[in-house]
């Protein structure tokens, strides 16, 4: 017996997803496997995680208040990171370049907060958090288009680099650190939120933060960029092949350069939506929205209204963990890691069913 | 883990792309907005809980690593939580919520203590530093929740505590044995592998309260202080303490640092340690005397009973316990050294025992203008001297009391003479 395994041409649309949804809930009972070992009702634990515990919860509102926190730094940089990803530019530094926009975000809001209006100033941390970003990955950029440099290990390298530098701040008292708190004898970041933040808009007692509409903006904007705009069909067709894009008469190097600037001014701007939410800085700000930006804009398959998708579902799974860990003592929020390497693992395989067919040869039997 | 999926991702995608290029979009309908509505349950009363029983307390705890570890920092507060809670007869399972694995960050605090104020708790201890500003401004906004944050420095007059404890008392009695075997051993070097030095307080005051005891015995001993720049680093904890050893010679190694790597080390090169945080005797038979040691559970029984006492008035929560910042010593068992060894030195107990007396009795404290002599067989006399930092400056006159315990917990940026970073 043989087993060939034959590319498909096509795959329809409802299989496709009816593989998909397979493939999460093949994640689940394994995960509930897990739990059951744990002796943790899987049943009661998903019901809490997908719900976040907010059946019951008196402060239910504040439950999605940090659900949407969690949510809008990682849908923006997953998008981020799709539009280097679809020109096959290899952007592992969304850790990076979400910490020095940060920090930038951090610095401008020090110097503006309460001296100018608050729009003025959350504007110009936007804009300062969008450009340290920028050209943080616009570095990269130059190197591979100069000397031909792998950007893989430039962006991951990086990222250290970055983190470090953020350490260094938060642990040197000095008069131009304007970052720490003078009041601490111990380094610590001080807060900047009562000078300058995010206004949300109220319902109820739920409070809407602006930062969530601007995502939403965002990525409506990055949809059409991408899919209606000239330079939108440049990235797809550097893409595909360089050498197309030589023939067809695109200036490469730019349209590298323009796009890997342009992801990571978006994830600058994550950062500033974070910090000027947050109003402090910390070592942990990123969340890890670099890694995991990653991995949704992967599940996604780069598409833009899937990024926004699976970061829903992803940040559902993280804060979702978190809230049912609570109860069960025997399970702690690594859970949440767990699971999410089991989905990406079961999407991969229904992603390669849905590209290759399994066939079974019997004549090669004898 | 993510970064290694990450990276995967990347790989993948750089070999799978070519082939999914007729993609398209799932039903655009799906596209996720937070249509949702949040349900805003109309002003339910958060403080209506009625508690008649005296032991329906929900007690909630904000930890920095695994509620799962077996060893290290997060594993001492989550003993001392649950044995606090069994000795008061409070149920586990039931009666305690945690989120663990929370960063230093604001909006993941925050975002934690909503989930146990959602939970229902009625206490929320937080164990790590950088917990501070947003315990601080949850205090505000959960006026019916108590909160009390370990090793800050925050407070308010009602719902709001701090705690921490004189360690460096126990660290002057583990100072004392290790003075004593130097003695024995005719070997002035001690190594100490430290977290931090003068950086932080809470590092500060354990070398010194080391090194002042051991001096107490061993007036020409010398520690020798290697910093690690990281709370915890487990290789570099037994490369540091192997250095210690080899470079200076050291014949008693302790340390301020999560793991028993340095007793470990101690053992493997045939000289002597003392641990902290807990025993670490079973690590490192051969070499360890006695360990500083915290018993959180006194803290956390403590609390717990005070936010009993408060019978669902939580502003009341400060006044029970007296006072905003808890800062327990050898007095209270909050700290004390481990069982004494076979390693120590002969009359170790005996003068142990007599430090101990002192200092719980109040007529003494570590950081004053008297210093104590410990002799050989045990005996204990005090001696009025100034206390020198080791750059030459007074930090205390001849006589005078003990520096105060702000500057203990919180700005003690000095080490004391006979002390020397290597």
């Amino acid at each position: 017996m043989h087993l060939h395994v034959i590319k498909r041409d096509s795959c329809p649309g409802w299989k496709k997803a009816l593989l998909y949804v397979g493939a999460v809930l093949a994640a689940l009972v394994l995960g509930g496997i897990l739990l059951l070992a744990l002796g943790v009702d899987p049943l009661k634990y998903y019901g809490r995680m997908f719900t976040m515990g907010m059946v019951g919860n008196k402060i239910a509102y504040r439950v999605f208040e940090n659900y949407l926190k969690v949510f809008v730094p990682l849908a923006i940089t997953s998008v981020a990171l799709s539009l280097a990803f679809k020109m096959r530019f290899w952007n592992i530094g969304g850790e990076g370049q979400f910490i020095l926009g940060a920090v930038a975000a951090a610095w401008v809001a020090f110097l503006t907060g309460g001296v100018m209006p608050q729009g003025v100033a959350l504007l110009l941390m936007c804009l300062a958090a969008m450009v340290a970003s920028g050209l943080y990955g616009l570095v990269v950029a130059a190197l591979k288009v100069k000397f031909g440099t792998n950007e893989t290990l430039l962006t991951l390298m990086l990222n250290y680099v970055a983190l470090y530098f953020l350490m260094y701040l938060g642990e040197t008292k000095a008069s131009w650190n304007i970052l720490l708190d003078p009041k601490s004898a111990r380094p610590v970041f001080a807060s900047f939120g009562k000078m300058v933040s995010f206004p949300g808009i109220k319902f109820g007692k739920f409070s809407l933060n602006i930062c969530v509409i601007l995502t939403f903006v965002v990525g409506i904007l990055v949809f059409i960029y991408l899919k209606y705009t000239k330079h939108g069909y440049e990235i797809a067709v550097v893409g595909d092949s360089v050498g197309t894009a030589h023939y067809a008469g695109m200036k490469v190097n730019t349209i590298v350069l323009r796009t890997v600037f342009l992801s990571a001014c978006l994830i600058g701007l994550a950062a500033a939506f974070k910090v000027g939410t947050a109003g402090i800085l910390s070592t942990a700000i990123t969340d890890d929205v670099g890694w995991t930006g990653v991995i949704v804009a992967w599940l996604a398959q780069l598409n833009t209204i899937g990024i926004f998708l699976v970061s829903a579902l992803i940040s559902v799974l993280h804060y979702g963990s978190t809230a049912a860990a609570t109860t069960f003592s025997a399970v702690d929020s690594s859970f949440a890691n767990m699971l999410q390497g089991v989905i990406l693992f079961t999407v991969l395989a229904a992603d390669f069913l849905i590209r290759f067919r399994v066939v079974i040869d019997k004549k090669g039997e004898k | 883990m993510k970064k290694l999926l990450a990276l995967m991702m990347a790989l993948v995608l750089a070999f799978g792309l070519v082939a999914c290029g007729g993609s398209k979009t799932p039903a655009p309908s799906n596209e996720p907005t937070p249509s949702t509505q949040p349900s805003t349950e109309p002003s339910a009363e958060p403080s209506a809980e009625p508690s008649a029983e005296p032991v329906a307390l929900k007690v909630g705890a904000v930890y920095i690593n695994s509620k799962n570890d077996t060893a290290g920092y997060t594993f001492a507060h989550h003993n001392g939580i649950t044995k606090a809670m069994a000795e008061l007869g409070l149920d586990v399972n039931t009666q305690l919520a945690i989120v663990d694995e929370v960063p230093e960050d604001d909006t993941a605090v925050r975002s934690a203590i909503d989930t146990l104020v959602g939970e229902g708790c009625d206490i929320i201890f937080g164990i790590s530093f950088g917990y501070i500003n947003a315990f601080a401004q949850a205090a505000e906004d959960y006026p019916e929740v108590i909160f009390s944050h370990g090793t800050g420095y925050l407070s308010n007059d009602t719902n709001f505590n701090n705690y921490f404890g004189r360690a460096y008392q126990a660290r002057y009695l583990a100072g004392v044995a290790a003075g004593l075997k130097s003695l024995e051993l005719g070997n002035n070097n001690l190594g100490y592998v430290a977290a931090f030095s003068t950086e932080y307080a809470e590092t500060c005051s354990g070398i010194n309260g080391f090194a002042l005891g051991a001096q107490s015995v061993n007036p020409d001993a010398v520690v020798y202080v290697k910093s690690l720049g990281a709370w915890a680093d487990e290789q570099n904890e037994y490369a540091f303490a192997e250095e210690l050893i080899n470079t200076y010679n050291c014949c008693v190694v302790t340390q301020h640092c999560d793991s028993a790597q340095p007793q470990i080390a101690a053992a493997n090169k045939g000289v002597f340690g003392c641990g902290y945080n807990s025993d670490m005797t079973a690590d490192a038979p051969s070499a360890h005397l006695t360990a500083a040691i915290w018993n959180w559970n006194v803290y956390y029984r403590t609390a717990m009973q005070a936010a009993m006492d408060c019978a669902g008035d939580a502003s009341k929560f400060v006044e029970k316990m007296g006072t905003p910042a808890y800062y327990g010593g050898l007095a209270e068992g909050f700290v004390d050294v481990s069982p004494l060894t076979d390693n120590c030195a002969p009359n170790t107990d005996k003068a142990v025992a007599a430090v101990k007396d002192l200092i719980v009795s109040g007529q003494w404290d570590v950081f004053s203008g008297v210093k104590l002599h410990v002799a050989a067989d045990g005996t204990v006399t005090t001696e009025a001297a100034p206390l020198m930092d080791n750059a030459g400056n007074e930090i205390v006159a001849a006589g005078g009391p003990s520096v105060e315990d702000g500057v203990i917990t919180g700005t003690m940026n000095y080490l004391v003479q006979g002390v020397q970073m290597g």
